[in-house]
């Protein structure tokens, strides 16, 4: 279904994590790079600015995908929600999850990658229940709001 | 490190957009339990990475950059509970996630920018209130 299939793009993805920590000795996740951003803007120290470099990649890595795959239509109107939820309403959503996203991960002290691959890897207890919660806790509400809308969801 | 971080940046965006985890549907599939792929994918990460950390760590492995290999293990703590249930509400909603929505952006999306932005409002209240340490 995917230009890319999992068992290509799953091992591939792990050995990007692998180099990381073998050449620089640190963990991936994309939430450093917005906590950097953040700093920035706020005119504190950046640290590692290496991470917001890291960002820009995934971006170009993202352009690149569209280059070779091209989008498909349902990514662009972004999938069911897009089709129930028209703007203005859906970028009020999108912001607002935007938001605990941010501010979860900022508390959690990592993100999807950063907690769920790395640090689940590499058996962080930290990391371990972190990643065992925010799955639980999205498969909860996923399958909560199924419910409630009967299913359009 | 900032050539290296926008390398590794650009692989693994690439890799997240054409496996297909830019797609709200994917995740949402995913997540009411109906479409295994995400899982798949963050599984078999999960595998290689486990191995090749061992072999690294087993062998004492010297970074060719920043010394010898420490990986941090960080110890169980509140905040890992308390953080994930607001980001588990937050990834339900929107589908996406700090990376996703970058790579969408990339890809022309203009919604992974309002997700991107509201990521930075999210860190950016996190900061300044009381759970904050910075």
């Amino acid at each position: 279904m995917y230009p890319i299939p999992w068992y290509v793009a799953g091992p591939l993805m792990g050995l990007v994590v692998l180099a990381t920590y073998a050449v620089m000795n640190r963990p991936l996740g994309a939430l450093g790079s917005y906590a950097q951003i953040v700093d920035f803007l706020r005119r504190k120290p950046v640290k590692e600015s290496w991470r917001i470099w890291y960002l820009v990649g995934v971006m170009l890595g993202g352009a690149g995908a569209k280059w070779l795959f091209g989008v498909p239509a349902e990514v662009a109107s972004y999938g069911k929600l897009g089709e129930l939820i028209g703007n203005p309403a859906l970028l009020a959503l999108l912001l607002l999850g935007g938001g605990c996203i941010g501010y979860g991960a900022r508390w959690m002290g990592g993100c999807t990658y950063g907690h769920g691959m790395c640090g689940v890897s590499v058996r962080s207890p930290g990391s371990l229940l972190a990643t065992a919660t925010f799955m639980m806790t999205a498969i909860a509400v996923t399958l909560l709001v199924h419910w409630i809308t009967g299913g359009l969801l | 490190m900032k050539t290296l971080g926008l390398g590794f940046g650009m692989a693994f965006g690439f890799l997240l957009a054409g496996a297909g985890l830019m797609n709200y549907n994917v995740i949402h599939e995913g997540l009411l339990l109906r479409n295994a792929t995400m899982f798949l994918i963050m599984g078999s990460a999960v595998a290689v990475i486990a191995v090749g950390i061992w072999l690294l760590e087993r062998f004492r492995w010297v970074t060719p950059l920043q010394g010898l290999l420490k990986v941090k293990r960080i110890p169980i703590d509140k905040k890992h509970i308390n953080g994930a249930v607001i980001f588990g509400i937050g990834w339900a909603i929107t589908g996406s996630c700090p990376a996703t929505s970058a790579a969408m952006l990339g890809s022309g999306i203009g919604y992974g920018a309002v997700v991107m932005a509201g990521i930075l409002l999210g860190v950016l209240i996190f900061d300044k209130s009381k759970h904050s340490h910075t």
